[in-house]
């Protein structure tokens, strides 16, 4: 029996090393640090936030400042975390949940976080567009024949619930005189299972972002509208930056640093594709040359820009509001606030203190 | 070694008959792990095959070769593309080894805390009218799919790994606790009697009796909880999950990469075979009656 006690001890003793090893959470240094991650300007060692900031893998200049450590270049006695999400859904849970500061969504959950109910629960400000969405999302067409929505009728339209792709293709259906109830049929479907239901013939269509969008493209699909044309159409949508109410009032010298920062990243896609493509590529894990397309179909805003009327200065907030009032007819929300109510909830403050 | 050892036992004519039984064991084995090879080569072989006729899409099923360099890929430190001078460390900063390492505490964690948990209230449930009470709660809890509660784990405790480590926790202890009581449940009255007219005290025969014949049923309720254990940790790791293979696995799938997906189900599938493994000849250790009482 004695080797069966020792093989025991020696099994009992390799998981217990196994597991005793910690992995410890939060690794970003990468093993060579890329260029241009030292702060571009005077680091700014008076602030020292401790700031807990929720991401998503959208390649968009948040991604660029998250790889570059920019953030924490900056601010180097900041004590920054950051926290991935699976979806904009999960950024206002997690506000909710008193575990995130700052966060990125689209433009539909920022809505229904400043409206009711939600609006009891958290209680946060727009203070950035981190891009807005044009071709990077669309509706995609499985027959080649079909070259409008009134060609969809009937037919079976994928796309992933409560996204700012869900608001785009009830807004366009509608604009094209079509039910979304009983015209077509609309199915909730994560963008990773849609190549899937694709090649089964399970979908006829399918309003979504990449690499989900290329690859159906790639399979033959045609598109036939995107949210370029719904932004047209008066309905645009982004994705925006936001922050708890309370930690900007608490925080603004960060807030004007974070700013400043995204200005800069935003910068770089715009003068040095290239370079912030590669940063994406990483923290994503494609190919940086799969990147660069994607950026095309998202147009990017410096801070100066933001800050005007056309956007954070004014109107990004009336566009919340048509989005309350869409979501509202759609179940999603329970009231449309006032006018007032989506001005209070969009800070224009730190961007139009950048470069100030 | 085998050629000194005949040599030596040839003179001994009473050793033969075990030496006959043991050859001819071996022999079974050699002939089941020849199988268990052919098995697989042959598998590889269709596999290889069918994405190479390109009957499937690699999208849908990659090849075994994209698949291993993927899995290369995750553990070696390699430029962002061909030609770039950036240096990236694995899959999302980790090793694909450090992914599977941070998944094995979590599941560690929550198995552990199980056992420590469910052990002793099996005892309890089996032995008093706790049983009756608190059972159907437990069956409650058992039947609940973890996907549906993760939501409010991390509203109670957090985002961090917490929140996962209870999730799996959750998952691990009723199948340990049902184990238990049901085993303690099953012991045999009469060897708890001869004890006692031995003049062993209650509290003795617990030790002596009652235990030593649950242990067996308790380190398959042990197996039972690790397994569940595996399917739940992609769903904890959903949320912000990396370091963790269940992370890294969602994260690879939502980009369609599917090399690396299958990369990764491969390493949890063999990482959980080995597990069971390891479990395995802890339960041969530490029961060997198993199966002869």
């Amino acid at each position: 029996m004695h080797h069966r006690t020792l093989a025991a001890a020696a099994t009992a003793a390799c998981l217990a090393l196994g597991v005793s090893g910690c992995v410890e959470s939060g690794r970003t240094a990468t093993t060579a640090p890329a260029e241009g991650s030292a702060c571009p300007w005077t680091p700014e060692e008076s602030i020292d936030t401790t700031a807990r900031i929720a991401w998503q893998p959208i390649p968009n200049a948040d991604v660029v400042v998250k790889d570059l450590g920019l953030l924490e270049a900056c601010m180097p006695n900041a004590d920054i975390s950051w926290v991935q999400a699976a979806s904009g859904g999960d950024v206002v849970a997690y506000y909710g949940a008193g575990e995130v500061d700052l966060g990125l969504m689209g433009s539909s959950p920022a809505t229904i976080a400043s409206s009711a109910p939600t609006n009891a629960d958290v209680d946060l400000d727009v203070v950035w567009i981190h891009d807005v969405i044009g071709d990077a999302e669309s509706l995609v067409a499985k027959d080649p024949a079909v070259t409008d929505l009134e060609g969809l009728r009937g037919g079976t339209i994928a796309v992933p619930f409560s996204s700012t792709a869900h608001y785009s293709l009830l807004q366009a259906l509608l604009d094209a005189g079509l039910d979304p109830d009983k015209d077509v049929k609309v199915i909730n479907l994560d963008p990773e299972k849609m190549a899937g239901a694709w090649q089964g013939d399970q979908i006829d269509a399918a309003w979504v972002w990449d690499p989900t969008q290329s690859q159906l493209i790639e399979d033959g699909g045609t598109r036939i509208l995107s949210s370029a044309d719904t932004a047209e159409a008066g309905r645009p949508t982004f994705d925006v930056g936001t922050v708890d109410a309370e930690f900007a009032a608490q925080n603004t010298e960060f807030m004007e640093q974070w700013a400043k920062v995204q200005d800069h990243a935003v910068t770089m896609i715009q003068d040095d594709p290239q370079t912030a493509a590669e940063s994406v590529a990483v923290v994503l894990g494609i190919d940086p040359e799969d990147v660069l397309p994607q950026f095309e179909g998202l147009t990017f805003l410096d801070a100066a820009t933001q800050a005007g009327p056309d956007y954070l200065g004014g109107k990004l907030a009336e566009d919340l509001r048509t989005t309350a009032s869409f979501l509202l007819e759609q179940g999603g929300i329970d009231a449309v606030g006032t006018a007032q109510d989506y001005a209070g909830h969009v800070d224009a403050g730190p961007a139009a203190s950048v470069g100030r | 070694m085998s050629i000194t050892s005949t040599v030596q036992r040839a003179p001994a004519p009473d050793l033969t008959a075990a030496d006959t039984r043991r050859r001819a064991a071996r022999r079974t084995r050699v002939r089941r792990l020849a199988l268990h090879a052919a098995t697989f080569a042959l598998l590889l072989a269709t596999w290889w095959l069918v994405t190479r006729t390109g009957l499937v899409r690699p999208l849908f099923l990659p090849s075994p070769g994209a698949v291993w360099d993927a899995f290369v890929r995750a553990n070696s430190d390699h430029p962002v593309s061909a030609g770039s001078s950036r240096v990236v460390r694995g899959e999302q900063n980790y090793y694909l080894w450090e992914h599977l390492l941070a998944s094995l505490q979590r599941i560690a964690a929550g198995v552990g805390g199980g056992i420590a948990v469910g052990v002793p209230l099996g005892l309890v449930m089996g032995t008093t009218f706790l049983g009756t009470l608190l059972e159907p709660y437990l069956n409650f809890l058992r039947s609940l799919p973890p996907l549906a509660y993760i939501g409010l784990l991390i509203v109670w405790f957090g985002i961090g790994d917490t929140s996962k480590v209870w999730l799996l926790f959750l998952a691990a202890f009723p199948p340990i606790t049902m184990a238990t009581m049901a085993s303690v449940r099953g012991v045999r009255e009469d060897q708890v009697n001869a004890a006692l007219s031995l003049g062993a005290r209650r509290v003795q025969t617990v030790w002596a009796v009652v235990l030593p014949s649950t242990l067996p049923d308790v380190l398959t309720g042990i197996r039972v909880a690790t397994g569940f254990a595996w399917t739940t940790v992609v769903a904890a790791e959903i949320a912000n999950g990396i370091p963790g293979i269940g992370g890294l696995a969602y994260l690879a799938g939502e980009q369609l990469r599917s090399d690396l997906v299958v990369a990764c189900i491969f390493v949890i599938g063999l990482a959980a075979i080995v597990l069971d493994l390891g479990l395995k000849s802890l339960e041969r250790a530490l029961v060997p009656w198993r199966g002869k009482a």
